[in-house]
């Protein structure tokens, strides 16, 4: 045993096995290996538990424990054990114990056996820095909690960074560019106390700060500008983006900037900025292969923003919970799904739209001011016209009364009624599989559900009033069929058009931009006898309200319900623009239901005519009847039929309405559109319940919105929704909210948070490497108002940050990691950092903030090829680089970029020759260098000292060594003997990239000069943070 | 509570008991260098220090028929379908099972009966399509399993799951798995190459299928494109040649080397970097140049062959990349969803592939190399045996299929020349023996020496594993 102990402290960084002095740490010795290896069968899962003991709990596990004595503890005797049938854990689970895990459990059971709850589930500590010997090289608080542990590991701090690599790791960690001569300069000039600080705060205020900060927050917005799944269409979600940056460069306070996205749309008063911040939620991929199954989809669509909650905010994966308890932490099956009923409540498709452009809802309007207050002049003059028009009607009733008197005699009911524009009876009807037989009057048709029937008409926009007529008959309760519809589709074209099925028996019509968020339907209340002929209009009366939206039965209106009354956008174009009888792409057909007396009008028929068209009489009756003989509901009829059919003033108030909503039409059709969060009213809030080992087709109990009870409890005048979500989380005393924060600030500067892994800060995570410190940070950002620059200067102005990245070899060897912090951070750039240089260096960046994704050069060479840009598309900073999730930039994924698939927190840093061939190849890099070097070459002339200088300094930050200009000026020489032998290699070579070659310069000098750059681009220090 | 079991074993361990590999790795000395240039040892240089069982293969290559093959049409013969032809889908048979939204609106479900015959080929007497005359040949080399199995029924979520053991993207693909487990054979290919099929349409494929997931992206695999950089930017610009190239990263080391600059592990692991991926400009070319070949190879693998990117031409260099020591080769070949016009379009997919398809297991068996190699041949999921669209005697459509569809497997380790698995006479479900591909994904595994469940990885606060919490090796059909 002793032996093997040893060994592993030979074998292992030190730095790691800290439970070889000192007492076992429950959390950080302890719990890792029960939760590893015991929990799975004896933890907080009781569906799992055997042998009804439990080890996550210090009550539940005492018995097992003994009395500080190994020999009486049960759990040390059974992992002692040989015997298999007693052993834990048992060999079929195959897990086992180390040496090095046995012997920590021995000596904890010998110390105690005490239990602390996880560190990250209990509040932050409010801790004072500690008093340390070497004080004088403490220069903020952050520094003595790092002083202090290195003291007790006798270590020292490493010596403070050149100044040359301090503003070169400063300006890559705040801005994500390097520091210009000028500004290195000036920082070595300033010899005062202060000039750090005074290179920092520049650093804060500049612009490139947010785009710096963005490039992180996408990662963990899983951003991208396209859909993903496989068809993966281009989608238009960068002004959020925009908005991000410009957050981070206002300073917006960290607890401001979650709830924003979170629940913007709920927060009082919101602006279009707070709502628009919301569109963080709606980044998951999403799908439109026909043939999915909705649900499915859309619930994954929740799962996802609950997910990238938990991991962005919480630190916390909440996967496990989604199937089942959670096996490690003490998050339960049924938290999980409250959780998920904060994200399950907006009015949104499992499927984006094939066939239109339309934007997923719910959405939001981007309009600038000037569209805004037109809207609202389009709108007012709408109401205007409106009451105009209804205040006509109520003044006509004498103009209505001398109609009535003076009627022509006999009855003229016109035939066909005026504004039929289609009349179908199926007399002669001949179409392929649908049989003629007999029909409401002579023959009509019956429809097999696969094979629709087409017309020539119904291209209605919204504000045009129209109606359709026609007689059915059903053969069975239809659950759900088309009776017509005018659109292309049905979940493939998000039903934009208009419809009219039944739906469980009942007739439902609808007006669609996208459903089911853009759009008007109404269902009536009664269902369609089965069996026999009943007559049914579907009439519209261009207002766009689901009150205009009228469906008659037998000739008489129909009681309805309004299941959606949001139509905002038009419910023309996505092809299909006539109407089809009984058949619609991927929906259900009218099978075996018959169809007859088929007819279209482009105008609302009114009532009496409606029955007119049912009874062919009602109408003519009334018109027949003596004044003093009519009904009070015939008064009525004819009172509506008068003022629609011959009263001028009326007819003439109805135009100037029907006008400004043409108007209206005009003005909004062609907005942007962006997908954000928007609630659906307490009516309508969808039911969230707990999904059956995950599956969306598998609900059990309902649930109402909560959080994890293991927190802290939500706030009781809080409102169940996700702005009362947004409270709980930026609670000051919400344990993980900070600490998830500033860890990420500190894994910004030092490329390893004090937590090392960022996505768990759960039982399976690592726990922090100072605890103190962290906490400290934590409190200290909190008490600062969530000050996201203050957190940062403060990280950066730091003695700890400040040290030299270069270490003693038996340092490495003890502490390869970092953890202790007895140096500074030295690792490769992050991908958007290293192309951004490039093209900084030789001036080819296009320094321009937000607007439309940038294609640059090797979108071309994508696995899913886009058409690059031409221009400065080719030279933004790659923080805009489009997005395709299927073929993301193939440079920026081979130098470890993130895929954006899902929220990461955290890059994976790797080396392969893949990332040489990019940087030595790749047309955006050898571009950058020939046109450095072409830029050098016209400064610098035949002064090629200067010229390495000048190159070395853009490209490193300091100046070269004598060996490294001696080194670098034979370079050249090699490579302009090789372009001299034949200079059409420096002419083929110039051709790399769009940007002009200069022909006044010696094109075999600019060539070696590019291959120097080229050279200096793949040196280390040019690639490293150091 | 088995099945709620996830994952857990040698990956990424916990601090004290990683692998002297793993420890390597985190003192800086891993990454590609390590993974790409320990040539010579075969095992050694993946997180696993000893394979869990005794390898029966060294490699794999993967020939994707993506869209879903009809079994029907190609292994899974159906008189009883003809004798039906016409008449609907049973409920006894369809059980209320899910159907696509493409289907799920159909009024009526007609069976359909294949227009293709069958024969028993061989000494084993395997029964293949006269579609696939040559895949006929290699009867005796092949297992097929007609009992394949998967819960996805549309393409993307079907494609992810086999490759990847998830429906939803984000984890490794089994090529990953593999590269992460075993590490690489050769000292200047990756151990992971991807082939796709140029110019084909269909049903798109996404790089993901062949990402590393939660893994490093390092594991990933690297598609050869058919073009004059089978890597990425792995050509030197125009004008420069290698020789200029190799001044330049001479210089390059010079300026690493200099100023007493040296032993730090990151800057050496750049330096090999640099190396290494200048052998690629030499190997990766060398590979993927047909030039040596003799005409008799082309005319076995077909004419096609000849012409880069095509399926054919995948085949062929495949069998250069096992040659070379490629650990896992996945080819692609899109353009098997036949949802209407299913006879005629079928035939053209069969002539694209069938000979090259035999040609490779021949062409491998020939040198000697089909005994350590495992071929797979296979689609994400079958087609129905009723029709999709508009029936008449001799045209119809299927719809996806994925209670059961056929594939087989060739090579080292695998009884060839026999069947395994039994679907019911509509070729709807399966009556016995059925392979769910978590169990196929499981056996792969095992043919390689990895016990599937204990190859993980340690990711948000959870292992995963390539099999899921499922999967079963099966046992019988290997040798």
């Amino acid at each position: 045993m002793r032996l093997i102990l040893t060994i592993c402290l030979v074998l292992l960084p030190p730095a790691i096995t800290r439970a070889a002095d000192g007492p076992v740490d429950f959390v950080r010795d302890v719990r890792p290996i029960l939760s590893d290896n015991c929990f799975k069968c004896h933890g907080p899962d009781e569906n799992a538990r055997k042998a009804d003991l439990r080890l996550d709990t210090e009550k539940s596990a005492r018995a097992a424990l003994g009395n500080g004595k190994p020999e009486t503890s049960k759990l040390v005797q059974r992992i002692l054990s040989g015997d298999p049938d007693e052993q834990m854990p048992p060999p079929a689970s195959k897990l086992s114990l180390t040496p090095g895990e046995i012997a920590i459990l021995q000596r904890w059971v010998r110390e105690g056996g005490r239990f602390a709850a996880h560190w990250s589930f209990q509040s932050v500590g409010d801790v004072k820095p500690p008093m340390v010997r070497q004080a004088g090289w403490v220069r903020n608080p952050i520094d003595r909690f790092v002083l202090a542990s290195l003291e007790q590991q006798q270590l020292k701090p490493n010596r403070e960074a050149s100044r040359q690599r301090l503003i070169r790791r400063v300006s890559f960690d705040l801005t994500g560019l390097p520091p210009t001569l000028k500004e290195i300069d000036a920082f070595l000039a300033d010899k005062s106390e202060q000039a750090f600080e005074r290179v920092v705060d520049r650093l804060l205020a500049k612009p490139g700060y947010g785009e710096r900060m963005a490039a992180d927050w996408l990662d963990i917005a899983r951003y991208s500008d396209s859909y993903g799944y496989q068809v993966d269409r281009e989608r238009y979600v960068w002004p959020w983006r925009d908005w991000v940056v410009r957050s981070f460069n206002a300073n917006m306070p960290y607890d401001r900037f979650l709830s924003w996205q979170l629940a913007g749309d709920l927060l009082p008063n919101p602006t279009d900025e707070m709502r628009l911040a919301t569109t963080f939620n709606r980044l998951h991929s999403q799908k439109v292969e026909g043939g999915s199954t909705l649900e499915e989809f859309r619930v994954e669509y929740v799962a996802d923003r609950n997910h990238t909650f938990a991991m962005a905010f919480l630190g916390l994966t909440l996967e496990c919970a989604r199937c089942h308890e959670h096996k490690f932490d003490p998050i339960t099956h049924k938290e999980y799904y409250q959780l998920f009923a904060f994200f399950n409540n907006i009015d949104e498709s499992g499927v984006y739209s094939y066939f239109t452009p339309a934007i997923p809802t719910p959405t939001m309007l981007l309009t600038s001011d000037g569209q805004k207050a037109a809207i609202a002049r389009v709108e007012s003059k709408i109401a205007e016209s409106e009451a105009a028009w209804r205040k006509v009607g109520g003044e006509r009733e004498a103009a209505f009364r001398e109609w009535l008197k003076k009627r022509p005699f006999p009855a003229v009911v016109p035939n066909p009624l005026p504004g039929r524009v289609l009349h179908m009876d199926f007399e002669k009807f001949n179409s392929g599989a649908n049989r003629s037989i007999a029909g409401r009057f002579g023959k009509g048709v019956r429809l097999t559900g696969d094979d629709g029937i087409g017309t020539k008409v119904g291209n209605f926009r919204r504000s045009q009033p129209f109606s359709v007529s026609l007689w059915i008959n059903t053969p069975d309760e239809k659950q759900r069929a088309i009776l017509f519809h005018r659109s292309r589709a049905w979940t493939d074209a998000g039903s934009r058009g208009y419809q009219l099925m039944i739906e469980d028996g009942r007739l439902s019509g609808s007006l669609i931009h996208f459903w089911p968020g853009n759009a008007l339907r109404v269902l009536t209340r009664r269902k369609v006898p089965v069996a026999g002929w009943h007559h049914v209009v579907m009439s519209w009366d261009g207002s766009n309200r689901a009150a205009g939206l009228k469906i008659y039965l037998d000739g008489r209106p129909a009681a309805c319900t309004v299941v959606r009354d949001n139509l905002y956008k038009n419910i023309t174009g996505g092809g299909g623009d006539t109407i089809t009888i009984g058949q619609r792409m991927r929906d259900r057909g009218f099978t075996n239901g018959g169809v007859d007396e088929f007819q279209v009008f482009d105008r609302r028929l009114v009532d009496l005519e409606v029955a007119q068209l049912f009874d062919g009489h009602s109408l003519g009756e009334a018109l027949a009847t003596p004044v003093k003989q009519l009904a009070a509901t015939q008064v009525a009829g004819l009172r509506e039929y008068y003022l629609e059919t011959f009263d001028k003033p009326y007819i003439a108030a109805r135009q100037a309405a029907r006008t400004q909503r043409d108007q209206r039409g005009k003005l909004v059709d062609g907005l942007k559109e962006i997908m954000v969060m928007t609630d659906l009213d307490s009516v309508r809030k969808r039911q969230t319940y707990v999904l059956r080992r995950g599956a969306y087709d598998a609900p059990t109990d309902p649930v109402e919105p909560d959080t994890p009870a293991v927190f802290l409890p939500f706030p009781k005048d809080a409102p169940r929704n996700r702005a009362g979500l947004a409270r709980w989380l930026t609670s000051p005393v919400h344990p993980l909210t900070s600490r998830v924060a500033v860890n990420r600030l500190w894994q910004q500067c030092f490329g390893g948070g004090l937590v090392r892994t960022p996505e768990d800060f759960g039982s399976q995570g690592q726990p922090p490497t100072h605890p103190k410190l962290f906490d400290w940070l934590a409190r200290d950002f909190v008490t600062h108002g969530w000050d996201i620059k203050r957190a940062l200067r403060q990280v950066v102005l730091s003695a700890t940050y400040r040290q030299d990245s270069t270490a003693d070899r038996e340092l490495v060897r003890r502490d390869p990691d970092n953890l202790l912090l007895a140096r500074g951070p030295g690792y490769q750039l992050p991908a958007e950092m290293i192309r951004d240089n490039a093209l900084w260096a030789s001036g080819l960046l296009v320094d321009k903030q937000s607007g439309p994704p940038a294609r640059p050069y090797d979108l071309a060479v994508s696995f899913k090829p886009i058409k690059i840009d031409q221009g400065e598309g080719l030279y933004r900073r790659s923080l805009y680089t489009f997005w395709k999730r299927t073929g993301p930039a193939p440079v920026m994924m081979t130098l470890d970029a993130s895929k954006r698939d899902v929220c990461v927190v955290k890059r994976e840093r790797t080396s392969s020759p893949l990332q040489a061939c990019v940087l030595l190849n790749g047309p955006q890099f050898v571009e950058a260098a020939r046109v450095f070097g072409q830029v050098l070459l016209k400064k610098h002339g035949d002064n090629l000292d200067a010229l390495v200088t000048e190159m070395f300094r853009r490209l490193t930050s300091r100046r070269p060594s004598d060996r490294e200009r001696e080194i670098l000026g034979r370079a050249f020489a090699e490579q302009l003997a090789y372009f001299t032998a034949d200079p059409k290699r420096a002419e083929a070579f110039l051709k790399t990239g769009k940007a002009p070659v200069d022909k006044t310069l010696p094109a075999v000098r600019i060539a070696a000069a590019g291959m120097l750059a080229n050279t200096l681009m793949n040196f280390d220090e040019c690639l490293m943070k150091r | 509570m088995a099945e709620f079991q996830h994952a857990r074993g040698p990956g990424n361990e916990p601090a004290d008991r990683l692998t002297r590999q793993q420890f390597l790795r985190r003192a800086g000395m891993g990454l590609g260098a390590v993974a790409l240039s320990a040539a010579g040892s075969a095992r050694g240089n993946g997180v696993l220090d000893h394979p869990h069982v005794t390898p029966k293969i060294k490699r794999v290559i993967y020939l994707f028929n993506s869209g879903g093959p009809s079994q029907i049409e190609l292994f899974d013969h159906k008189p009883e379908l003809n004798r039906l032809h016409g008449t609907e889908l049973p409920d006894s048979v369809r059980r209320g099972q899910r159907l696509t939204t493409m289907t799920g609106s159909q009024s009526s479900l007609p069976l359909a009966g294949s227009v293709f015959k069958f024969k028993p080929h061989g000494e084993s007497g395997n029964r293949v399509s006269e579609l696939l005359p040559h895949t006929s040949e290699i009867a005796d080399e092949i297992c097929i399993i007609r009992s394949m199995h998967t819960e996805a029924i549309n393409h993307g979520p079907a494609v992810t799951y086999l490759q990847t053991g998830s429906q939803f993207p984000g984890r490794p693909s089994m090529g990953a798995w593999l590269d992460y487990g075993l590490g690489t054979e050769n000292s200047d290919l990756p151990a992971f190459v991807v082939l796709v099929t140029r110019g084909k349409g269909g049903q798109p494929l996404l790089s993901r299928l062949w990402g590393s997931g939660f893994l490093p992206s390092k594991y990933q695999g690297v598609r050869f494109r058919s073009g004059k950089d089978p890597v990425l930017y792995l050509t030197n610009p125009d004008g420069l040649d290698a020789g200029a190239r190799r001044l330049m990263l001479d210089r390059l080391r010079e300026l690493h080397r200099a100023d007493g600059r040296s032993g730090d592990s990151l800057l050496e692991a750049r330096i090999a970097q640099y190396e290494l991926a200048f052998r690629m400009q030499k190997s990766i070319p060398e590979a993927t140049d047909f030039g040596q070949e003799p005409a008799h190879v082309f005319e076995e693998y077909g004419k096609d062959s000849k012409n880069p990117g095509t399926y054919a031409a995948n085949c062929l260099l495949a069998r250069r990349l096992a040659e070379r020591g490629v650990r896992f080769i996945q080819l692609y070949h899109p353009g098997w969803d036949q949802h209407g016009n299913l006879p005629g379009a079928i035939r053209n997919q069969c002539r694209e592939t069938d000979q090259a398809t035999a040609a490779l297991v021949k062409d491998l068996k020939r040198r000697g190399l089909l005994e350590d190699t495992l071929v797979i041949w296979g689609g994400e999921f079958g087609r129905t045996s009723y029709c999709q669209g508009k029936l008449t005697p001799t045209n119809y459509g299927r719809d996806h299929h994925p209670r059961c569809f056929s594939m087989w497997l060739a090579g080292g380790g695998i009884r060839g020349g026999t069947t395994y698995g039994r679907t019911d006479p509509f070729s709807y479900n399966i009556d016995e023996n059925p392979v769910h591909i978590h169990d196929l994904q499981a056996t792969i595994l095992q043919l390689m020496g990895v016990d599937h469940e204990r190859l993980s990885f340690k990711y948000q606060g959870r292992w995963f594993r390539l099999t899921d919490i499922q999967g079963k090796v099966i046992q019988k059909i290997l040798a």
